[in-house]
């Protein structure tokens, strides 16, 4: 069991290992920034009430004046929700469409495997990065963060990355989906990554439009808030079983249709 | 029990909407691909599948496989249905495959492609297999050459010994002695009881090796036969140098078709009676001769006739070409 997935993720091993250190790098940079900022002699947050309403939104500013609130927005809120989930949603993108395109996928269903079991494996092995992102790079921060001669809590810290694993595997599923549907890799890969730059911005400026915050409910940025995590400590379990139902829905609708479709016709 | 038969096996590509031409015509934008095809392969044959491009070998080998689902008709490989999929995935067991489009991982080195497939479906032929095919499994298929990576797809083919082995053009990039190790280890496959099914356009190939052939052309069967019979009905493509001057109603005998004649002499394809040719030659001055096979095309030519037919009764929009063999 799950040759596929191993295959899939031994394929984008090197891939894996360059992002899991570019992130880590770029974590403890920010992390060793904080200090000439919170060594500056202004006040930091008087300026961010200043920004408008949408902008402290889209980018969960609640304060940058303690370390809590500082990676919440240069690291969780920017590089994890925004560049990852965009990261995921095009990674998805290409797993079934590009085998279809490039004709690889006939070899593959020629062997003694379903078509279910091709999709689930191949979406279960983005597992492997995330998994790999969230067990290195936390740790990277904390020690980071403790070299600095800061705190942090590591429960929320760990939880933080725990909660961004269905978030991500959710920004994935909408890229299998568009794999499945769409001919072209290069086409559905594209197409993921501006569908959830879009659902991004809408639940961004959903959330300060006085009844229009519904609207926001279609974007998986909003059943995952590292400033709540970090800042307030709070956890949003509901948001992360929603994530994991939308992904099993996702997931469902696109082993329907690839199970159904003529491959390469 | 056949290893392969199609039952009125049907593939039209396109969503059969109705499509307005001007000046009230409709036309549907269906392609049919494959049209009621009928016909078995037995066990331990070796059976050759022809046809010009476009006429059909690849869909109905996709379709075979549950790549692709049939619109009518059905098809059984090793008694599985292939509109089945729990069926299909059973006997694709013991089914090696070999596509025409070959494509692996170019990343990755053959042995791990190789090790993937065997994860899934076993390999205990493999290293026999890597003596004779020796694609250099360390390297990474995007340093191959065509005739490499067609290598590592016959290796990935029959590597689990399977009982049928489909190819779609399989010999198609490998060098002039591959091909002869190929065919003469096609030879010992059939000897061993494996069912080998091709697609092909080279007719050497399919004298070689082939028991039976079918003939595909426009998706349909014009048919089904053993070699013997279609190179007899193929014929010799001769051609002659002569010393007398002659027209082309005086030299014409009885079995030659498409005569050409050349600069001192002619060419034609000859269908007839070897003995009757001869004595008629020797009443001739001939300076020189060639006797060889034909082209496939003449072949073909000789199954689909000289001009093509009108519209069919299902109409089609598009090229056939283009789409049948994708």
């Amino acid at each position: 069991m799950l040759d596929i997935a191993r295959y899939e993720a031994e394929k984008r091993s090197k891939g894996t290992a360059a992002l899991t250190v570019g992130i880590a790098l770029l974590s403890l940079a920010f992390v060793a920034f904080f200090p000439s900022l919170d060594g500056a002699d202004v006040d930091i947050d008087a300026m961010l009430e200043a920004y408008p309403p949408a902008v402290q939104e889209a980018f969960g500013i609640a304060t940058l004046s303690t370390i809590e609130g500082f990676l919440a927005v240069e690291i969780y809120q920017f590089v994890w929700l925004l560049l990852l989930g965009l990261y995921f949603a095009y990674s998805a993108g290409g797993l079934i469409a590009s085998d279809v395109e490039r004709d690889r996928m006939d070899l593959i269903l020629s062997l003694p495997v379903s078509r279910s079991r091709v999709l689930g494996e191949k979406f279960l092995s983005l597992l492997v990065p995330i998994l790999a992102l969230n067990i290195v790079v936390p740790l990277v921060v904390f020690f980071g963060v403790l070299a600095i001669g800061q705190s942090i809590s590591p429960l929320d810290l760990a939880m933080v990355h725990l909660l961004s694993i269905p978030y991500l595997l959710a920004c994935g599923a909408i890229g299998l989906v568009l794999s499945v549907l769409l001919s072209r890799a290069d086409v559905a890969k594209r197409i993921a990554i501006a569908l959830v730059f879009v659902l991004f911005l809408i639940e961004s400026v959903s959330a300060s439009a006085e009844g229009f915050e519904w609207i926001g409910y279609a974007s998986p940025t909003y059943y995952y808030d590292p400033t709540a995590i970090l800042v307030e400590g709070s956890y949003d379990l509901t948001g992360a079983t929603v994530l994991l139902g939308a992904i099993c829905v996702l997931v469902l609708v696109g082993r329907f249709r690839f199970t159904r479709t003529d491959i390469g016709a | 029990m056949a290893a392969i038969s199609l039952d009125g096996l049907t593939k039209r590509y396109g969503k059969g909407t109705r499509v307005h031409l001007p000046g009230s015509r409709t036309q549907s934008n269906e392609v049919l691909a494959i049209d009621s095809l009928s016909f078995e392969v037995n066990e331990g044959e070796i059976f050759g599948f022809l046809g010009p491009n476009g006429a059909g070998k690849t869909t109905t080998i996709r379709t075979l496989l549950g790549l692709l689902s049939p619109t009518d008709g059905t098809g059984r490989v090793l008694g599985a249905d292939v509109r089945d999929e729990g069926a299909l995935i059973e006997a694709k067991k013991r089914i090696g495959y070999l596509p025409a489009d070959l494509a692996f991982d170019e990343g990755l080195t053959g042995r791990r492609v190789l090790d993937y497939h065997a994860s899934i479906k076993g390999d205990s032929r493999r290293e026999e297999l890597l003596e004779l095919f020796d694609p250099p499994v360390e390297r990474k298929i995007r340093e191959y050459s065509t005739g490499n990576e067609r290598m590592l797809g016959i290796v990935q083919a029959f590597m689990h010994d399977p009982d049928l082995v489909i190819m779609d053009e399989p010999t198609s990039g490998l060098d002039p002695l591959k091909q002869e190790v190929f065919h003469e280890f096609l030879r010992d496959e059939r000897g061993r009881g494996t069912t080998l099914f091709f697609s092909s356009h080279v007719l050497g190939e399919v004298r070689q090796v082939c028991d039976r052939v079918a003939i595909l052309r426009d998706g349909r069967l014009v048919a089904l036969e053993d070699v013997d019979s279609l190179l007899n009905r193929g014929g010799k493509r001769v051609r002659l140098r002569l010393a007398d001057e002659l027209s082309e109603t005086e030299f014409t005998t009885e079995g030659m078709v498409d005569l050409h004649a050349l600069a001192d002499g002619f060419q034609f394809t000859y269908t007839g009676e070897y003995n009757a040719l001869l004595s008629h030659l020797a009443g001739h001055d001939v300076t020189d001769i060639e006797i060889g096979e034909p082209p496939l095309e003449d072949v073909f030519m000789h199954y689909y006739g000289e001009s093509e037919e009108p519209a069919d009764a299902e109409p089609v929009a598009t090229p056939r070409e283009e789409v049948a063999d994708a």
